[in-house]
């Protein structure tokens, strides 16, 4: 038997046709309009669903339009998009969290903060703010964030008291942590506090992630917020660490404990909100920005989140009572990296992280 | 007339991976975004790539492309021999629609759709214990990898060894067969044989597409299994080293088109000396 190539071509069509007419369908050919458009990267999972759902009440009133990107992977990714083609983004406004702020700041790539514009600004305390040499307000915080090791209660009743005890066999292949330069390496400094050290003295910090990683402990690397969310629902791992989005996503499907208040670790706070790229249509997106950071707004956006809101006035959402701490906790059980001395070791410990670790998660 | 292509060709390719290797001479600072223009010119970032520890993700890349590839040419051949020599018309258009249709389908959903069916919860997670292989091990992750390689690259295959088959006289198979030689044996020395060229073109397209491949490995590899494109991209993306990134991509290159030429050598060799 042959096929003519007429027969080939139209079998081939056929299949391009169907697979080609969904999208169609679902209607992404919408019709023109002469308004502002924003191009905001956001993160996936809850933080682009809410934020449409605030998106959607902002055009009520502003004709704004607003196309949303995802980031892939860490917030940082978006840095290479950006250095490679700047002045030239097509960014306008970016979701993004401290060490990425800090990043950007010292790249000169974001405009001063128009507080006449945004001026929900002025509720929210100074100190969450991220400020450029010229002390200009350059951020629009609009959570207070962190990341915790926590576990599912239903998988590992009574949890464990110290993250020593997860070099114990019981929780071979366990663990799902992230990798190093997510997070900003916050996971290995989390280990190296555990052994007596921080950030700027971290080799404790390596010597215990060996341990886990030679004794099979450490069952996923995880690269995003998404991968997490999906492998704690998976069931394999019972033990993690990660930010508290992650952990809420989670908790809104498995009991869920934070260990953020262990008598020998510590838990990292941050913040995380809007900033603006030069070049872009600047009232826009500060008004944009202004409504997020509304207190009703601001609210809205936390309780789905699982973060803290930044506005004082907004309520945080009940099931986060113990994940952050009373001002009197701060002391004994928060920590807050120095992001910026991270940011310039981070090569060196994704490095390190291929060279020394991957080998042994490799061997099982 | 060359020339016409060349000017495209140029700006598009040439320049691009001049770029490139321009970058990878750069010195690379922690903390600052791509190489520093200011320097002098080193090869240090070769010199870290240069690591024993960095030659397993080089070897990782080719093992795992290569049993990806190999296996999506043993399971596209049958399939393409199926749809040309076997299938009835309506069923042929049914398959050559659904194998075209199917690279319509986006990547990720297909690798997803692999690892909810063949992962460790999975309706099909013993498959993996038939080969002996725990599928929450890193042999499992590895697994994952392969099946997530070869089901993209399958329609890939089965589609260009269609087109190879369609070019065989069907007659030629009968004369053999007519000569007194079994099916199986018409089969692999007349058909197999005569599709040589074709094979060898679907599996180097097959294997170009598995060891270039950055998101197969990301999203089922669980971060044990990091093919050089992960490396890359880590670099180029999170941790904005871009010299970094630009060396391991020059050294991938240089390695891949060095390995396509010594096959092709090899093969060619082989060739010339059946045919003496």
């Amino acid at each position: 038997m042959s096929i003519t190539r007429r027969a080939f071509n139209r079998a081939a069509l056929a299949g391009a046709g169907l697979a080609a007419a969904g999208p169609f369908a679902g209607g992404l050919i919408r019709p023109a309009s002469a308004a502002e458009r924003l191009l905001v990267v956001q993160w996936g999972a809850q933080w682009i669903e809410v934020s449409k759902q605030i998106a959607a009440d902002f055009n009520k009133t502003n004709d704004t339009q607003i196309a949303w990107e995802l980031h892939s992977g860490g917030s940082a990714a978006v840095i290479a998009k950006i250095k490679a083609v700047w002045p030239n983004t097509q960014y306008n406004v970016l979701s993004v969290w401290d060490p990425v702020f800090r990043t950007l700041i010292k790249e000169d790539w974001l405009v001063p903060i128009d507080e006449s514009i945004v001026t929900n600004l002025a509720t929210i305390p100074d100190q969450f703010i991220q400020k450029n040499d010229k002390g200009q307000k350059m951020t629009v915080p609009l959570s207070t964030a962190g990341a915790f090791w926590g576990y599912r209660d239903d998988l590992l009743p009574g949890g464990f008291d110290s993250i020593e005890d997860l070099l114990r066999p019981e929780f071979k292949g366990k663990l799902c942590v992230p990798y190093p330069i997510n997070l900003t390496g916050l996971f290995i400094v989390s280990c190296a506090i555990q052994r007596g050290g921080d950030e700027k003295n971290a080799e404790p910090g390596w010597d215990f992630v060996k341990e886990l990683a030679s004794k099979g402990q450490i069952g996923e690397i995880c690269t995003s917020n998404s991968e997490y969310i999906n492998a704690m629902a998976t069931g394999q791992y019972s033990v993690g660490f990660w930010n508290n989005g992650g952990w809420f996503a989670t908790a809104k499907n498995f009991p869920v404990k934070l260990k953020n208040r262990m008598p020998d670790n510590k838990g990292f706070l941050y913040n995380e909100g809007f900033c603006v790229l030069k070049g872009c249509p600047e009232k826009a997106a500060f008004e944009f920005a202004n409504f997020f950071a509304e207190p009703k707004m601001n609210e809205l956006y936390n309780m789905n989140l699982g973060s803290g809101p930044t506005q004082p006035s907004a309520k945080t959402n009940p099931m986060l009572v113990d994940w952050y701490y009373k001002p009197d906790e701060l002391a004994k059980y928060a920590y807050f990296a120095d992001f910026a001395y991270l940011s310039s070791v981070m090569n060196e410990w994704n490095a390190r992280w291929e060279r020394e670790i991957v080998p042994l998660v490799r061997r099982g | 007339m060359l020339w016409p292509a060349l000017v495209i060709m140029a700006p598009l390719l040439l320049g691009p991976l001049l770029a490139l290797l321009h970058e990878s001479l750069k010195p690379y600072v922690g903390g600052r975004i791509g190489g520093d223009d200011a320097g002098a010119l080193t090869l240090a970032n070769y010199a870290e790539i240069a690591a024993p520890e960095y030659v397993r993700y080089f070897l990782d890349t080719f093992r795992v492309g290569l049993i990806s590839s190999g296996l999506a040419l043993v399971l596209g051949f049958p399939m393409a021999h199926f749809i040309v020599r076997r299938a009835s018309p309506p069923v042929r258009r049914l398959l050559i629609g659904g194998l075209v249709g199917t690279l319509f389908l986006s990547l990720i959903v297909r690798v997803y759709a692999i690892s909810m069916t063949f992962g460790p919860l999975g309706p099909l997670s013993g498959f993996s214990r038939l080969l002996g292989i725990a599928s929450n091990s890193p042999d499992g992750a590895e697994l994952m990898v392969v099946l997530g390689l070869m089901n993209t690259t399958l329609p890939l295959v089965a589609l260009t060894l269609i087109g190879t088959l369609q070019n065989i006289n069907p007659r030629l198979e009968e004369a053999a067969m007519s000569l007194g030689a079994p099916r199986w044996k018409t089969f692999f020395l007349v058909t197999v044989m005569m599709c040589l060229p074709g094979i060898l073109s679907a599996g180097i397209t097959a294997y170009a597409f598995c060891i270039s491949n950055l998101v197969v490995p990301m999203l089922v590899g669980r971060g044990f299994i990091l093919f050089v494109s992960n490396l890359i991209y880590a670099r180029f993306s999170e941790v904005a080293n871009f010299p970094g990134g630009a060396a391991l991509s020059i050294a991938m290159m240089v390695i891949s088109v060095g390995l396509f030429y010594g096959l092709l050598h090899l093969v060619r060799s082989t060739w010339q000396e059946a045919g003496k």
